[in-house]
């Protein structure tokens, strides 16, 4: 029998998504050729921070220098991208578009301001 | 081999419960299979083990299999669920954000495309001018090339062929390098640019993408007054300065008054970076505000000298405008002005007869604004976008003269441009559209058109 019951838990644990924790804030950021709107993101430190990625137009890409964040935004109506992050110490972090989407990509950038 | 092990093991766990009733000897046969398979993937599995009862080795064999899972998940990134913190990059010590996971469409939107390690735009064309028969034309085909040195320096890059073949003399296309320029980026709301750089005035300017815009052609007004596409050689500064407003200011090569005429005002006067002058560079800046959501306004202003081919005269040219794009829910609207100042016009004008015999008859000042409004008629949940435009485009490249010089009215001219931009895909535009064209001559008529087009972006 309790053979049996190891075997219910090992299916059990097979199936099980890891439990995600209720971010503190959820933030919208929408990307258009050549801006985030908003640009500029202010947090409180130690929280956990949510951003909703979405497009108005082309495909984008968001990143995050030096932390390992790059993803990419899919374009206008093929849905959003989700970032999760911990704002662990105080500073100013740039954030920006990684993939080319025209004349302004190198300055598609945006602030996130951790007080 | 860890799908299948993954498989194995799943289904051993699954049908164990009636294994349990039959042979034992047989169930740790195959348990021990599944160990031997579980090494194959990690040749240190059990090594140190001595447990010898049926539930202690399953236990490992669960967490084993845990393990596993989640390492092969956080390779693979199969799913939009979400990843966890361990499938992100080593982070360096003392950082200040910690990146916890990645979820959403990310993946499976792009799933399956094929991603070149470069941009671009093509545009094909088919106008019919009435009277005229269809004339296809593969209007540009043009490649952008980007590549950062750093964080902190970028280039980017366009080149581009038009009309599809360029022959040596004769005007048959052209290859232009219409944008070739560094960013430093020092802080955002200072950076520096330096390089052939589009001119920031107007909407289309810098984001002429074809999807982006409606209507096979480019608004006239941002063709005639506004000399799309105007790039210049030189140097400035841009910045993000906040509350959603930003600025780009640029000192550039100036135009050649020597070009400028009455139909197509200062438009010929491009230098496009070729025997261009710095002895007088121009200076001209933008501010933008796209603090709003779905909202973005600009205003430009250009001033320079523009006299370095017509000695003795070195007339001044200013431009200023103003754009604005909005849309709310499935309605769009854009518009936009522009007004150009000329100053010495009546002297260039002599100065231009006594050089190449002709009167340019170019005007002291040019004006033109449009207003475009369109509705996507097809509701935002559908993959496919259609949306039905139309815009009146007024543009006179005569409208005031200098003493002595009367306008020629055939240019000053207007434009009602209706059609419709379908989107099989946000980056792709099949574009009709019908041109009325009137202006005010009594003499001279306007010819009207059709255009069809296909543009992409990538």
């Amino acid at each position: 029998m309790r053979l049996f019951s190891i075997v219910l838990l090992c299916v059990g644990a097979v199936g099980q998504e890891p439990a995600a924790r209720k971010p503190d804030r959820v933030i919208s950021i929408v990307a258009e050729r050549f801006t985030f709107s908003p640009s500029k993101i202010e947090v409180k430190q130690g929280e956990l921070i949510e951003f909703v990625l979405t497009s108005d137009d082309t495909d984008h890409g968001f990143r995050i220098p030096g932390i390992g964040i790059d993803v990419a935004i899919p374009q206008s109506g093929k849905g959003e991208a989700r970032v999760r992050f911990v704002a662990k110490e105080k500073g100013s972090y740039a954030f920006e578009c990684s993939r080319p989407c025209g004349a302004g990509h190198n300055l598609m950038r945006g602030r996130i301001i951790v007080k | 081999m860890v799908n299948m092990i993954c498989r194995c093991l799943l289904t051993v766990l699954l049908i164990l419960p009636p294994a349990y009733a039959q042979n034992v000897i047989d169930l740790e046969r195959r348990v021990s299979e599944l160990e031997a398979k579980m090494r194959l993937v990690d040749p240190a599995f059990g090594r140190d083990s001595r447990a010898s009862d049926l539930v202690a080795r399953l236990e490992m064999l669960e967490k084993k299999l845990g393990e596993v899972l989640a390492a092969k998940k956080t390779e693979a990134q199969p799913s939009p669920a979400e990843a966890t913190a361990a499938s992100q990059p080593a982070q360096p010590p003392g950082q200040g954000l910690v990146p916890v996971s990645v979820s959403g469409d990310y993946q499976t939107s792009t799933g399956g495309e094929t991603r070149l390690p470069v941009a671009g735009y093509m545009d094909f064309h088919l106008n019919k001018d009435s009277g005229d028969p269809f004339r296809p034309d593969f209007h540009r085909f043009v490649l952008l090339f980007g590549h950062s040195f750093s964080d902190r320096i970028k280039f980017w890059s366009e080149l581009e062929v038009e009309h599809a073949l360029v022959e040596g003399g004769e005007e048959t296309g052209e290859v232009a390098l219409e944008q070739a320029y560094l960013d430093f980026l020092i802080k955002p709301a200072f950076n520096i640019r330096a390089g052939m750089m589009l001119v920031p005035f107007g909407i289309v300017n810098e984001r002429h993408e074809p999807p982006s815009f409606n209507g096979v052609e480019r608004p006239f007004v941002e063709t005639v007054i506004i000399p799309t596409t105007w790039r210049e050689l030189g140097f400035g500064f841009t910045g993000d300065l906040g509350k959603g407003f930003r600025y780009r200011a640029y000192l550039t090569s100036s135009l050649d008054a020597s070009r400028f005429n009455a139909e197509a005002g200062i438009t010929e006067g491009r230098t496009a970076g070729f025997d261009s002058s710095f002895r007088n560079p121009a200076k001209m800046v933008r501010l933008e505000y796209a603090g709003m959501r779905r909202l973005t306004l600009g205003t430009s202003l250009y001033s320079g000298h523009a006299g370095f081919n017509t000695p003795g005269v070195n007339p001044r040219v200013t431009m200023a405008g103003f754009d604005g794009r909005y849309n709310y829910r499935r309605f769009d609207v854009r518009g936009l002005f522009a007004n150009t100042w000329v100053s010495q016009a009546g002297e260039l004008n002599r100065r231009l007869e006594q050089q190449f015999g002709v009167n340019p008859n170019v005007a002291r000042q040019m004006r033109g604004y449009y207003l475009e409004p369109g509705v996507h008629v097809l509701p935002r949940r559908t993959r496919n976008d259609v949306i039905l435009f139309t815009r009146y485009e007024k543009y006179n490249t005569q409208h005031r003269m200098p003493l002595g010089y009367l306008p020629l009215p055939q240019f000053n001219r207007s434009s009602w441009i209706t059609g419709v931009t379908y989107k099989p895909n946000g980056d792709v535009a099949i574009k009709f559209d019908y041109v009325w064209n009137r202006n005010a001559s009594q003499v001279v008529g306007a010819i009207n058109g059709i255009n069809l087009g296909i543009g992409w972006w990538f």
